[in-house]
């Protein structure tokens, strides 16, 4: 990081909080703090709800989940246009019609209080850990590259954010947003570029993709069946759809975006936009990786790609251990390089079987390699004991920083402070307007001035947000980062998919009949990830069928509820 | 808020539904192309 990386990055991270905050200084009523003033456009609601979704998560993560593993975590995207049809069709109308401010409020002109309370509570539980996830992983990687403690990362990120999320609410997210994305997209789309042009001249376009498939990163889609394995087409299109409609139907983060737009038309067209883009954006950010990937098969990569924890274990009894790994690792990479240049002749020569023996010679050792990758986590775990010894997170920062020219480094750091503030300015501002409408207001204060749940709203914005910083200076997660937080949506979105789903389809069904459905199939989804090896995206299935499917037999022995609207 | 609104581009919100759910199909085919081609 040099003085020019700084300029750019604190200038492009200032310019939008303070943009942010002055475009929404006038806020002063509970309504716009909390839903904004339905004035947004259907491309700009799109590109918040794209934004809210897409946390720095998804730029360290993906990326690297391209390296290691191929390009294989697209499926888990197959089921969002699904959803985004099935959303459009039932739940906006009916949002709309209702006027409501948050998606539960729906449950209980539905059902009943206190159903619409457990609903909110278990949104509030999920977004709340997911909040904490959000900004620590950020907080952690950066705080590693940077050479900072992680309060600092984590106390300048969620600082920024309270700044202008409680001046300005819905609309100071969404305003913010935009910019966001233009700097994530644009900065994302140009470390795509530079990362090409680093692979030696006489690689062309065609050739990088050539080689890229040969070593297997091509795996876009499996049609295999299999029920423990995460990411297969249908894993993808059918717990997909489960998840993705428990978050934009269900999740007030999302609904709130969407509920913020002029009309039904905006609100579905928002929808539309992110269910046609979705898929391409985690397309190129997982080739941005594949083409990482490639470079470092001419460029020999770091054993370890978290580079601190390294040279800390370095310096530990197991030193000189470690670094016998590293010299076998420059010894093995040394032959794979020659490997890799007879496959890239016998590819300009379309010699189909000198390419397939170079791609099997260049595995053999890419595998060595991983073995030797292994060992040298096994050391560091043994040296620095509780140590996060999974780098996944660390590579595409780590070849950024390594790799890319001063200035861009600035702007692909920016890229992640922007997409960890959207985020996490999105999961906060759901979860105030969450707590205030449906817990605060609806059962302790139901007759307060407008002032007064204005002042609560920002209140609620500043507690979770303090919540969400303290959670991320205590974490420490081993599990891969993306992984870990949808891990942790799907322990709860079938159940809250579940409620709303008996709540349109099952009109026979009662408050009381789903309320304690709800509990029981939020049991058996805990139980399923505690006992059992389920693919997590079906805990989403599960928790869902399971609601509806107790709640209709509860019904069989409760009085029918009375008739509403 | 009218819930009748037509949508842009095409005479009702079916429209809209196939296109993005045709270019969902589009793109399963092309990616499972790019796997086969390359596996």
């Amino acid at each position: 990081m040099t003085t020019i990386d700084w300029i750019v990055l604190l200038l492009t991270i200032f310019f939008i909080v303070a943009y942010g905050t002055w475009k929404t200084r006038k806020t002063q009523s509970a309504e716009t703090y909390l839903k904004g003033d339905n004035t947004l456009k259907w491309w700009m609601m799109g590109i918040s709800i794209m934004a809210t979704q897409a946390s720095a998560i998804t730029f360290l993560s993906t990326p690297g989940q391209a390296i290691e593993d191929g390009m294989r975590f697209l499926q888990f995207y197959f089921g969002l246009p699904l959803a985004m049809v099935i959303i459009s069709v039932t739940m906006v109308p009916i949002y709309y019609r209702l006027k409501v401010y948050t998606a539960y409020e729906y449950l209980e002109s539905r059902f009943d209080l206190k159903t619409r309370s457990l609903t909110a509570l278990l949104f509030l539980v999920l977004r709340g850990l997911s909040a904490g996830i959000t900004l620590f992983a950020p907080a952690l990687v950066l705080s590693t590259i940077l050479k900072l403690p992680i309060f600092i990362t984590t106390l300048f990120i969620g600082t920024l954010v309270i700044v202008y999320v409680v001046a300005g609410g819905t609309k100071a997210v969404s305003i913010t947003q935009r910019q966001q994305m233009a700097v994530i997209m644009g900065g994302m789309i140009l470390a795509g570029i530079l990362a090409f042009h680093l692979i030696p001249a006489d690689v062309s376009f065609s050739d990088t993709v050539r080689i890229a498939g040969e070593m297997g990163k091509f795996n876009l889609v499996n049609l295999e069946f299999n029920i423990s394995d995460r990411y297969n087409i249908w894993s993808g299109l059918i717990a997909g759809t489960f998840l993705f409609l428990s978050y934009f139907g269900t999740d007030q983060s999302q609904v709130g975006r969407y509920l913020g737009g002029t009309s039904v038309t905006e609100s579905r067209l928002s929808l539309m936009f992110n269910g046609l883009l979705k898929i391409p954006m985690q397309f190129i950010i997982l080739f941005i990786g594949v083409l990482v990937y490639v470079f470092y098969l001419f460029v020999q990569p770091p054993v370890f790609h978290n580079r601190v924890l390294l040279d800390r274990a370095v310096q530990t009894h197991l030193g000189d251990s470690i670094k016998h790994y590293e010299e076998r690792f420059s010894e093995v990479h040394a032959k794979k390089r020659l490997a890799v240049d007879q496959l890239v002749s016998a590819i300009k020569e379309k010699n189909e079987e000198s390419i397939k023996a170079a791609g099997e010679l260049t595995k053999t050792f890419q595998e060595e390699e991983r073995v030797l990758r292994d060992s040298v986590k096994s050391k560091i775990a043994l040296a620095i004991p509780g140590a996060k010894n999974q780098d996944r997170d660390y590579m595409f920062l780590n070849f950024v920083l390594s790799n890319l020219p001063h200035g861009i480094i600035g702007l692909l750091l920016a890229v992640m402070f922007s997409a960890a503030m959207s985020s996490m300015a999105g999961e906060l501002n759901a979860l105030a307007t969450t707590t205030s409408v449906d817990i605060y207001r609806r059962n302790f204060k139901p007759t307060a001035s407008d002032a007064h749940y204005l002042k609560a709203s920002r209140f609620f914005t500043v507690g979770w947000a303090l919540l969400a910083m303290v959670f991320a200076m205590l974490a420490n997660f081993a599990e891969n980062l993306i992984q870990f937080v949808n891990i942790v949506g799907s322990l709860f979105y079938g159940t809250i998919l579940g409620v709303f789903l008996t709540a349109f389809y099952l009109k026979r069904v009662g408050g009381t009949a789903v309320f304690w459905a709800a509990i029981l199939a939020e049991c058996i989804v805990l139980y399923c990830y505690k006992f059992t090896d389920i693919a997590f995206l079906l805990y989403n299935i599960i928790g869902c069928l399971s609601v509806m499917i107790y709640a209709s037999i509860f019904q069989l022995f409760l009085p029918a509820p009375a008739d509403k609207p | 808020m009218n819930e009748s609104e037509k949508p842009p581009l095409f005479k009702s919100w079916l429209g809209w539904y196939v296109l993005v759910l045709g270019v969902l199909v589009l793109q399963i085919v092309l990616y499972r192309i790019l796997t086969v081609a390359f596996s």
